[in-house]
């Protein structure tokens, strides 16, 4: 008898215990929805201040950043080209060659790690990686500090912000909090998800359904910022525009090289997230973009090899990359097709950012 | 880009690299070739040779493209082009320009490699805007 009761006991657990897992994995599968966006986070180790961003600004946009005095972050992540460069591959320090697409900046506060693959935790800390990259700003983390701190308007506004004297980790904590001021304005999709039914047209609410529905977009592109923070890889091609660019491969050899990938000498594709981790999971795979403003951040992808939406959803379509093991083929037709990118086009797009470029001390 | 001839115009200005060693020498060259009248000839054959671009170098291509090879040394020692290329040194500098290559199309500041569709579609719309005009 004992036992029998005790039998018993263990499967009511274990039938609860069951039930509560299928009801978290529901919980879990209909958490996916787009929400609007909320206030931008102020965090703790680095609040948002208005003479903080401002000072941010100034350092966004001064070509001090860079070795030679060429390049800003607003070379790269220009505001007339919403915080993006418009190329493929991005541009790069003076006669050497970038590797990846510059993403857009715009609702950057919202991501949980920084750049395709990821290396970065915090705002904070990437803004260390560019300036130091020697195919981006080239420039030496001690020396811009003395280069920073010998012009007294900074010294001054560094004093006023921080309580302190110049230093690289007080610059990127500038730049941070101006990014963080880089959000959305007034998108349909916030509005509509507001309750203003009328925010979006029949055909961007049919795209809608369709971002949610058959073309399963929504599985990894959801949540305010609409993306799911995590890596895939959906074995996107090499961009054979530079398969043969030796300045290129010298860039791509240099990453696996400093993250310590043994055949550096011979990689011939970008393997992503693999290159930190060296996890079978992130061969190949990259960070979930945002799609927020995505209408205007062309080309796409880490290599920037689709030219337009259209290609993008063509290779979702046909079910992603060959050997991907995440994505299937969607079936969709030329009209769900059409409404889909009129979704992204007129829901995803909110008004213009004016940023212009301050005055540099 | 035979369906533009006649349509655009094209008018290259100089920005030697400061920190390239070859850089300011190469500019000399292409301005005596222009003076020789071979400009846009040095000018291709500067893109395809470079990095080598050292004086011995760009003696070798002027022969190559049968300038006057004395004039050519004198110009290029005497840095005889460099009002030229001060000058748009300057222009850069007043379009907060440095990045290399850069470009105006109409106006349009594209900057940085891009390929030849990137270019055609902005020519072809500003023809189209000028047709409309
Ligand atoms: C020469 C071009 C270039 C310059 C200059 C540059 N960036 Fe970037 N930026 C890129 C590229 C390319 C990436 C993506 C690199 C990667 O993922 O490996 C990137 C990524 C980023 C990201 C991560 C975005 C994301 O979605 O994960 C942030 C943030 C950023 N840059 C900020 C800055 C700041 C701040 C500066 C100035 C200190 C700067 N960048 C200068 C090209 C540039
Ligand atoms: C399995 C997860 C996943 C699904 C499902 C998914 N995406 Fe993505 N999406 C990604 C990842 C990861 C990238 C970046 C891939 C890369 O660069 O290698 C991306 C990139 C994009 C980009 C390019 C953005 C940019 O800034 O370059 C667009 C646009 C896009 N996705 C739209 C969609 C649409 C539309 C759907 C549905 C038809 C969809 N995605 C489904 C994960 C996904």
């Amino acid at each position: 008898m004992q036992s029998r009761g005790s039998i018993r006991v263990f499967l009511i657990a274990s039938l609860v215990f069951a039930c509560f897992l299928c009801l978290n994995a529901y919980a879990s599968e209909r958490k996916k929805s787009i929400e609007p966006l909320p206030q931008p986070p102020s965090p703790k180790y680095n609040t948002t201040t208005p003479e903080k961003v401002e000072l941010g600004k100034k350092l966004f946009f001064d070509r001090r950043l860079s070795g030679d005095g060429t390049t800003s972050c607003a070379s790269c992540h220009d505001p007339e080209k919403t915080f993006t460069d418009a190329s493929e591959i991005s541009l790069s320090y003076p006669t050497t060659r970038n590797f990846r697409n510059a993403p857009t900046l715009i609702n950057i506060a919202y991501a949980k790690s920084f750049f395709w693959d990821g290396r970065a935790k915090t705002l904070e800390q990437q803004a260390e990686f560019p300036i130091m990259s020697p195919f981006e700003m080239n420039q030496n983390l001690d020396f811009v500090e003395e280069e920073i701190r010998i012009v007294p308007e900074y010294r001054e506004a560094f004093r006023r912000v921080f309580g302190q004297e110049v230093n690289i980790k007080l610059i990127a904590k500038a730049l941070a909090a101006f990014q963080r001021t880089l959000v959305s304005q007034n998108a349909p999709i916030d509005r509509y998800l507001r309750g203003d039914k009328n925010a979006l047209s029949d055909e961007a609410k049919k795209g809608l359904e369709i971002f949610t529905g058959k073309g399963k977009c929504i599985k990894c592109h959801h949540g305010a910022y609409l993306s799911d923070q995590k890596f895939h890889a959906l074995m996107v091609p090499e961009n054979p525009k530079y398969a043969n660019e030796e300045k290129f491969i010298v860039t791509r050899r240099y990453v696996a090289k400093i993250n310590k990938y043994p055949d550096y000498m011979n990689i011939k594709e970008d393997l992503g997230r693999y290159f930190k981790t060296k996890k079978k999971a992130d061969y190949k795979a990259f960070k979930t973009p945002t799609l927020r403003e995505v209408a205007k951040t062309a080309p796409y992808m880490h290599n920037g090899i689709f030219k337009n939406l259209d290609e993008v959803i063509e290779f979702f379509n046909k079910g992603g990359g060959e050997g991907n093991r995440e994505l299937k083929p969607l079936g969709l037709n030329d009209e769900e097709k059409r409404v889909l990118k009129i979704f992204l086009t007129e829901a995803l797009s909110g008004d213009d950012l004016k940023i212009k470029p301050p005055e540099i001390p | 880009m035979k369906e533009l001839e006649g349509k655009v115009k094209l008018v290259v200005k100089f920005f030697p690299y400061r920190y390239r060693d070859h850089a300011r020498i190469a500019a000399e060259a292409a301005v005596e070739a222009w003076r020789q009248g071979k400009f846009a000839e040095m000018h291709e054959l500067l893109i395809k040779k470079s990095p080598k671009l050292d004086r011995e170098s760009l003696i070798a291509y002027a022969k190559e493209l049968n300038l006057n090879v004395e004039k050519f040394i004198k110009a290029i020692d005497n840095m005889e082009g460099a009002d030229i290329i001060e000058r748009d040194l300057k222009l850069a500098k007043e379009l907060d320009l440095y990045v290399t290559p850069a470009f105006f199309i109409n106006g349009i500041k594209v900057l940085g490699v891009r390929d030849a569709d990137y270019f055609k579609n902005i020519i072809f719309r500003e023809l189209e805007n000028a047709k409309q005009r």
